[in-house]
């Protein structure tokens, strides 16, 4: 019973983190048709972001705080600098973002060396339930990732902003017809996705150590995950995260790692193939 | 790409017309027609010589390194033929590359064998079925795939792959497969060297002069079709998915030959042989020298290779960075790569099929 509950802990916290790591990623490929090679450099950014308030002494949570607002910032200035000129050609666009990306995994990688840093949770400890123990830091990333998840989706569905950023998703030439500045929208949402990569970064830091592949790592599983729950809308993306977390996390429990690890990006290419709209097809919020 | 695209369609009745011109004008002046179009086979031929003496002039262990620069000259090749002409983005290229190393050590490791004309049609064979199977899936159906799907498909494959040779015992695990014996002909060993880097040029030679035979031909005409609008190809009647896998498979078994000379070259396979990071390199290398030219892709992965062979010594920490720097320029303001400072739009585009000037010029 207790190795059961430690199990789905496990899994489910896992989950959360691919879901917090693609919440970004599926607003920029939904929002604006871009897959964003340099999202896992993002995350990267967003972990060196809170070692280095940490390294200069300052408390931790204030670079977990700092680091959506400076990676989304970098994300506004490199959208409009650079991305911009991609829209048109979507594997043009996948080939420039991982250039972008190789930059800062090797700027980082410089400026870090080949090391493992570690950093502290902030949250230290455990939660104790009768018997069992769970990570106090895990349990908060649940519980941030959730708060994250209600915040975009009323941010999207709720606020005029969200409905402005829809309406230059669906029909970009209507929405620049309505009075709506369609190249800032842009700028908005990339610079959101890009905020939401970097405060993933900053929270899991903690739980896998600050080295120059961290972003790369997740990128790929990233990508999956958001072809499995469907471009095009807000919550597809979520729930393909859900999906590709959970099982990422569940199939080593009953199999060999290596063949779970295969199995899960071969189902889920199968699984596209022959569904292509993905789990929740359709765009809106 | 929007510019190619307008480029190729205006190109390919310029070329139409220009051989009507040097048809018409037979006694007149051909030559002048034919004069502005000849700067492709100089640089083939400069690449050529330049390659034939590279050994005489260099050091034992830059002819080492040259050979290793042929060989991923030849891995470039395939996935130009891919990319660059029929316009399918696979980033999974080391895929073919790599199972077609891992292929060829196992042979050598398990059952001695490394007679060159075993291994070498061995690897291509690997290269060409995992080609057709991955291809396969992702390009043929009854709904045409997405070019998203296929790229992230191919990657998502690669990645595997890299996962399954990290943790397969049979494989090396982490380690990969060390000190393959080195390939053979009779008594004869392939080691390092001269020897082995004239192989290799052989090899390249002729697998380019059969890609530049593909290319010019009517299949490679439907190819340069499918990149620019693949929706026209199918509406004239090919069968765009079909040819999409067909040369798929050909750069698969291309990979798979340049991956087995690989292995012998070095030695040893390890798990990145198979996975992103050889994958995306090879892309590097085409989108430097220039996609849709043949020869772009060998002068890509030379200039590659040996700028950062010449740089790793002193600023190894900051060449990645000046790569994604180069890279990120090329992409946004030289998007047919280096090769377009010499060549010109319509010698890239060049001219397909058989030539009709012979026939008619015949009494």
């Amino acid at each position: 019973m207790a190795n059961a509950f430690v199990a789905a802990f496990e899994i489910l916290s896992f989950g959360a983190i691919i879901v917090l790591i693609v919440l970004g990623l599926g607003i920029i490929a939904s929002m604006m048709g871009i897959f964003n090679f340099a999202q896992g450099e993002f995350v990267l950014l967003g972990a060196y972001i809170t070692y280095l308030a940490y390294a200069k002494g300052l408390p931790i949570w204030a670079g977990m705080v700092a680091a959506p607002f400076v990676v989304g910032g970098l994300g506004f200035v490199l959208e409009a600098l650079i991305i911009r000129r991609f829209y048109a050609a979507p594997i043009v666009a996948m080939l420039g973002t991982y250039a972008l990306g190789l930059i800062i995994r090797e700027s980082v990688r410089g400026l870090i060396g080949g090391f493992y840093l570690t950093v502290p949770e902030p949250i230290g400890g455990s939660i104790d339930i009768g018997a069992m123990h769970i990570s106090a830091w895990r349990f908060t990333i649940i519980v941030i990732t959730l708060l994250v998840m209600g915040f975009c989706y009323l941010l999207l569905s709720r606020t005029s902003f969200g409905l402005r950023m829809r309406a230059t998703l669906e029909n970009p030439s209507l929405a620049r017809a309505s009075g709506i500045s369609t190249p800032l929208m842009y700028g908005a949402t990339f610079a959101f996705g890009s905020a939401l990569a970097g405060l993933a970064g900053a929270l899991i830091v903690p739980v896998f150590s600050l080295y120059a592949d961290l972003g790369l790592r997740f990128l790929i599983q990233g990508f999956v995950a958001v072809m499995v729950g469907g471009v095009g809308s807000f919550i597809g993306p979520v729930a393909g995260a859900g999906v590709i977390g959970t099982l990422s996390a569940a199939l080593p429990w009953i199999m060999a790692p290596v063949v779970a690890d295969v199995l899960v990006f071969v189902l889920a290419i199968a699984f596209i193939k022959f569904r292509p709209q993905g789990l929740i097809a359709g765009k809106g919020v | 790409m929007p510019k190619v695209m307008g480029a190729v369609k205006q190109a390919i009745p310029a070329e139409i017309g220009g051989e009507a011109v040097a048809v018409v004008g037979s006694s007149g002046a051909p030559a002048k027609a034919a004069a502005g179009r000849k700067i492709l086979p100089i640089v083939e031929g400069v690449v050529l010589v330049a390659a034939l003496l590279a050994p005489l002039v260099l050091q034992d262990y830059l002819t080492v390194f040259a050979t290793r620069v042929i060989i991923l000259a030849l891995f470039a090749l395939s996935f130009d033929l891919v990319w660059g002409y029929a316009g399918i983005m696979s980033f999974g290229q080391a895929l073919f590359f790599g199972s077609a190393g891992y292929g060829v050590a196992l042979l050598a490791r398990d059952l001695d064998i490394t007679n060159i004309f075993l291994v070498l049609p061995a690897g291509t064979l690997i290269g060409l079925t995992f080609a057709l199977l991955l291809g396969g899936f992702l390009l043929l159906g009854r709904h045409p795939s997405s070019v998203i799907f296929v790229s992230l498909g191919t990657l998502t494959g690669s990645y595997a792959a890299d996962r399954l040779a990290r943790g397969w015992y049979y494989l090396g695990g982490q380690n990969g497969i060390p000190s393959i014996a080195p390939m053979s002909l009779g008594s004869y060993e392939f080691t390092e060297g001269p020897a082995f880097y004239y192989l290799v040029l052989g090899i390249l030679v002729v697998v380019y002069l059969f890609c530049r035979f593909l290319v010019r031909s009517q299949f490679g005409l439907a190819l340069a079709g499918l990149r620019e609008n693949e929706q026209r190809i199918a509406f004239f009647g090919y069968k765009a998915q079909h040819l999409k896998a067909i040369i798929f498979t050909v750069g698969g078994a291309i990979a798979g030959l340049a991956g087995s000379l690989y292995a012998f070259h070095e030695g040893f396979v390890w798990p990145n042989m198979v996975g992103v990071v050889v994958s995306t390199q090879v892309v590097l290398y085409v989108l430097f020298g220039g996609s849709g030219t043949l020869i772009g892709a060998v002068i890509g992965a030379v200039i590659v290779e040996g700028v950062s062979f010449w740089l790793s010594d002193n600023y190894r920490d900051v060449w990645p960075i000046i790569l994604g720097l180069l890279l990120l320029l090329v992409i946004l303001f030289r998007p047919l790569g280096l090769i377009s400072f010499v060549l010109g739009e319509r010698e890239r585009v060049g001219s397909f099929g058989a030539r009709p000037k012979e026939k008619r010029n015949a009494p």
